[in-house]
């Protein structure tokens, strides 16, 4: 018998040196000095280190969490050619259909196409001839863009410098992206979310551009279409009433817009919220009254901005633009002082070709640097890029032809630089201005080098935390932890004394052990996953309860110390068995279902209740029975 | 030092009455979410963006609702949070292709004479939004499911029945209350949920083992002597165990956040769960077994 509870103490001694050793890694990091891990991080070695810490999850270190999913409609977009209204109307009906009913955006897009009679072959080239097979080219590239989008986001994140990112897929195109412990949030979300699709497109004729814009202005004017006019813009019918007061007056968004938020919003500076607008122009040019010219190119005040650009998005509107052109905004505004002194931030409207001239994939080399001097971003931060031959050899062509006429530098629909083409420029050389600061132009290279994500991605989900509240989180967490923790161990120790001193014993080594497990596993400990501990000790309390009330009862009944013992442990032990089977099934359901944070928590948990089997049962009777063995225990102290 | 001497309480007698008492909150509970009030799903089930931002120098609400407004997000909800100049905005979902995180930081940035720490940033598309919602259902689904096959299978199937019975009743009886006061749904309240779902499973299996235990050793006439003799002899344990998680939760409410409508949640969950292996989960078997036994003769 003595042998063995030997046995027994030399297998908890075993796990607990286990524990001991793998929470060494942790401690440690803990209480090293930030030099230090800096010294450790140049050195090579803090990889391995932090590879054997308990991870803390972004809401306790912050960080950032994204979740970006393929944009499957858009993507099918772009690949076809030759868009009838027929294609264009049965995509965005598979598109519209698949969102609203949760479905497979494929397999909606297969019904459609399958029910009516399109022939896919007139829309894709080199994708095969019958619908079936183009749908499985389709398939299979959208498949291929979801793992090349995450090579280029590795590739960005990588020259980023983020410890320990996290890029995974998750399901068939989406891609979780974690940097844990960012600083610059904003910065990493660019960073990330740029599509960085490079485009070279050559801009309209200014003489095309006045057309529509005159044509713009009649629609919005006649009579018939004044109530339209109101609609675009969402305002009320007699708006020019509320124009006549004064020129150039700057009228309230929500007043032209109609967006009538509560009407407490009016006294929030009606001079800041408004709109730039020459009443008497207006009457006669409601379109081009909210434009401006600036160095000869179309300029729309900031506070026009939104006005322009639901103006340009009005079907009716959008049937009046070349059929082979569009509008693109600007990437920054121009700051410019307007003639009664007062500045004024402008967004350049461009418009240019639908089909770009070049393709940014051509591109080789990206750098950042300062502008040369004599240029005209001289002293400016700028991205110099080259090409290779072929795409050096289009560029030669393209700026040949086009001499006189201005081209778009275009980076995800934005437009950096219009330069006007003065010469062909023969050897793939070109560059973008007019970034803000030399951090800009830096990311900006950083995209260009890896790359433009394959397709249009969308970011469906993004939680991002600041180091200082995760650092508050943290200390909340340990805080309160540690208060009921105390709380439960000092009451169990007055409960059941000597034997409550015991279950406070196997309370402690619980939480050691879900430490050390979590550790071993490189599980997260997040906030919630601290609530799961701190909830596992409440738990890992019930077992002992049940066995100590459970010998009490034996000993009333009259049994000895040791049989009392005996059948309180061999009774209780069926329960707590029934009892906890039934949470670790629910913990198990929360790991799969769950995500992110309620993960967290269900791990702890998990863990907390396989640990409590062992500690709360295995240690306790140990003890018991040790002390039953070694003195002759007439009382038992429960 | 003992808090519960033997005790002799007529726990099942009147369970009549409360099984009527909470079957009639329990139709209130539902009226209420499904009719009248509902329940107020956070930022993962509706999709939207929340933005925690603190300013370097004092900032009144209207101020930062007129910054907001004109960037044409005038539908924000503006809230103080713990401290001064700091903020939560929430901003339903929006139409347009920008992300709203980058929308709303551009328009705070445009307050003059005041820069901000963003705390926090969550933004949930349409899509996930819809996900975590229906997931959140099926987890609580596949528990009970499981739950029913695993008491079934270790008890009767009328313990699993009543078991699964007083589960439903804690989960309707915490939505009630998170419906009737507002308070927000979120993935943290989800995983409470499940956490009540176990507590109380917890409770009601202590029970039912010692109901399964004395109905071999002792032979005690009735079903209803039955379970009274067992649940006073279980009632020390369920009061002790039930005393210990409400401290422990009771301490966590004192955080903030998620930490605190979790620990909400689970104080609601404990002494409801509690009062469910009493007064449903053991009726229920009880009147299953008459049942039985009256068709047996």
């Amino acid at each position: 018998m003595f042998k063995k509870n030997v046995v027994r103490f030399i297998l908890i001694g075993l796990t607990l040196v286990l524990a001991g050793y793998s929470l060494y890694w942790t401690i440690a990091y803990h209480s090293f000095s930030d030099q230090k891990i800096e010294a450790m991080r140049t050195e090579g070695s803090l990889e391995k280190f932090e590879s054997r810490i308990i991870r803390l999850g972004l809401d306790l270190q912050g960080g950032m969490h994204i979740v970006m999913e393929l944009d499957l409609p858009k993507l099918v977009e772009t690949l076809a050619s030759n868009k009838t209204p027929q294609f264009t109307v049965l995509l965005n009906e598979a598109a519209a259909e698949a969102t609203a009913n949760e479905e497979d955006f494929f397999d909606v897009f297969r019904r459609k196409v399958s029910n009516s009679n399109i022939k896919l072959v007139r829309h894709f080239n080199g994708r095969g001839f019958k619908n079936d097979d183009i749908m499985d080219n389709l398939e299979s590239e959208a498949k291929d863009a979801v793992n090349r989008a995450m090579e280029v986001i590795r590739n960005r994140v990588d020259q980023f410098g983020v410890s320990e990112p996290s890029i995974q897929k998750a399901g068939k195109y989406r891609i979780i992206v974690e940097l844990a412990g960012i600083k610059d949030i904003a910065r990493a979300r660019e960073l990330i979310q740029n599509t960085a699709l490079l485009e070279f497109i050559l801009l309209k004729d200014p003489a095309v551009t006045q057309q529509f814009i005159t044509a713009a202005d009649n629609y919005l004017k006649t009579g018939q279409h004044s109530d339209l006019t109101a609609e675009a813009l969402n305002a009320p019918k007699d708006s020019s009433v509320a124009l006549k007061e004064s020129k150039d007056k700057a009228m309230s968004v929500n007043e032209l817009l109609g967006v009538n938020a509560g009407g407490t919003d009016l006294e929030a500076g009606v001079a800041d919220s408004g709109l730039v607008v020459d009443e008497e122009i207006y009457k006669d040019r409601p379109f081009s009254s909210l434009l401006r010219n600036i160095d000869n190119q179309i300029g729309v005040p900031e506070r026009n901005f939104y006005a322009v650009k639901k103006i340009l998005s009005n079907p009716e509107i959008k049937q009046l633009i070349p059929f082979d052109s569009k509008f693109l905004w600007s990437a920054k505004t121009e700051r410019r002082t307007m003639q009664d002194g007062r500045t004024e931030n402008f967004y350049i409207l461009y418009h240019v070709n639908n089909e770009p001239g070049l393709l940014g994939k051509y591109v080789t080399k990206a750098s950042a640097s300062l502008g040369g001097a004599g240029t005209q971003s001289s002293g400016q931060p700028i991205v110099n890029m080259e090409m290779n031959s072929e795409g050096a050899r289009i560029f030669a062509k393209l700026t040949g032809a086009n001499i006189g006429k201005q081209l778009a530098v275009v980076l995800d629909d934005k437009v950096w630089t219009a330069p006007f083409l003065k010469v062909k420029i023969p050897d793939g050389r070109a560059y973008i201005e007019g970034m803000g600061d030399m951090e800009e132009a830096k990311d900006i290279a950083i995209v260009l080098r890896a790359g433009a994500l394959p397709a249009p991605v969308k970011t469906i989900e993004e939680r991002t935390v600041g180091p200082s509240l995760g650092r508050d989180s943290i200390n909340t967490g340990v805080r309160l932890g540690a208060i009921a923790f105390l709380l439960v161990i000092v009451f169990m120790g007055i409960y059941y004394k000597y034997s409550g001193l015991l279950a406070d014993l196997a309370l402690i080594l619980n939480v050691v052990f879900v430490l050390a497990i979590l550790s071993v596993l490189q599980a997260t400990l997040t906030l919630p996953g601290i609530a799961g501990l701190i909830l596992t000790v409440g738990m890992a309390v019930d077992a002992n309860v049940l066995i100590f009330e459970r010998i009490r009862e034996e000993i009333e009944k009259g049994k000895t110390v040791r049989a009392a013992i005996d059948t309180g442990y061999g009774r209780a032990v069926i329960t707590i068995f029934d009892a906890n089977l039934t949470t670790l099934f629910s913990a198990i359901i929360l790991m799969q279902f769950g995500t992110g944070p309620v993960k967290g928590f269900a791990v702890t948990l998990f863990w907390g209740i396989v640990s409590s089997f062992f500690t709360a049962i295995f240690v306790t009777r140990t003890f018991f029975n040790w002390a039953t063995e070694k003195w002759v225990v007439k009382k038992l102290s429960i | 030092m003992r808090l519960i001497k033997k005790t002799n309480i007529e726990f099942v007698k009147h369970y009549k009455v409360f099984l009527t008492i909470s079957g009639i909150y329990l139709a209130i509970s539902l009226i209420s979410i499904f009719f009248v009030r509902g329940l107020n799903y956070g930022l993962d089930f509706t999709g939207g963006t929340l933005l925690q931002v603190k300013f370097e120098n004092p900032i009144t609400t209207a101020e930062v609702r007129q910054a907001l407004a004109a960037n044409r997000l005038e539908n924000s909800n503006i809230q103080k949070a713990g401290e001064s100049n700091e903020f939560i905005i929430r901003t339903p979902l929006q139409t347009s292709t920008d992300s709203t995180v980058v929308v709303m930081t551009k328009a705070l940035e445009s307050i003059p004479n005041n820069s901000f720490v963003t705390n926090k940033a969550e933004s949930v598309g349409p899509k996930i939004g819809k996900e975590l919602r229906s997931s959140a259902y099926m987890s609580i689904f596949w528990a009970m499911v499981v739950i029913l096959i695993y008491i079934s299978f270790r008890f009767q199937f009328r313990f699993a029945l009543g078991a699964v019975v007083a589960l439903v009743h804690d989960v309707l009886f915490t939505l009630g209350v998170f419906s009737f006061f507002q308070l927000e749904i979120s993935l943290s309240t989800i995983a409470a949920f499940l956490t009540i779902v176990g507590y109380s499973l917890n409770d009601t299996i202590v029970i039912f083992d010692r109901v399964r235990e004395n109905m071999k050793t002792k032979h005690l006439g009735t079903v209803e002597k039955l379970f009274d003799i067992s649940i006073n002899e279980t009632l020390s344990r369920t009061i002790i165990t039930g005393g210990t998680t409400l401290i422990v939760v009771l301490v966590l409410a004192f955080a903030h956040g998620e930490v605190k409508i979790f620990s909400i949640a689970m104080i609601i969950g404990i002494l409801v769960g509690t009062y469910s292996s009493l007064y449903i989960a053991s009726p229920i078997v009880i009147m299953f077994q008459k049942k039985l036994d009256v068709r047996k003769k």
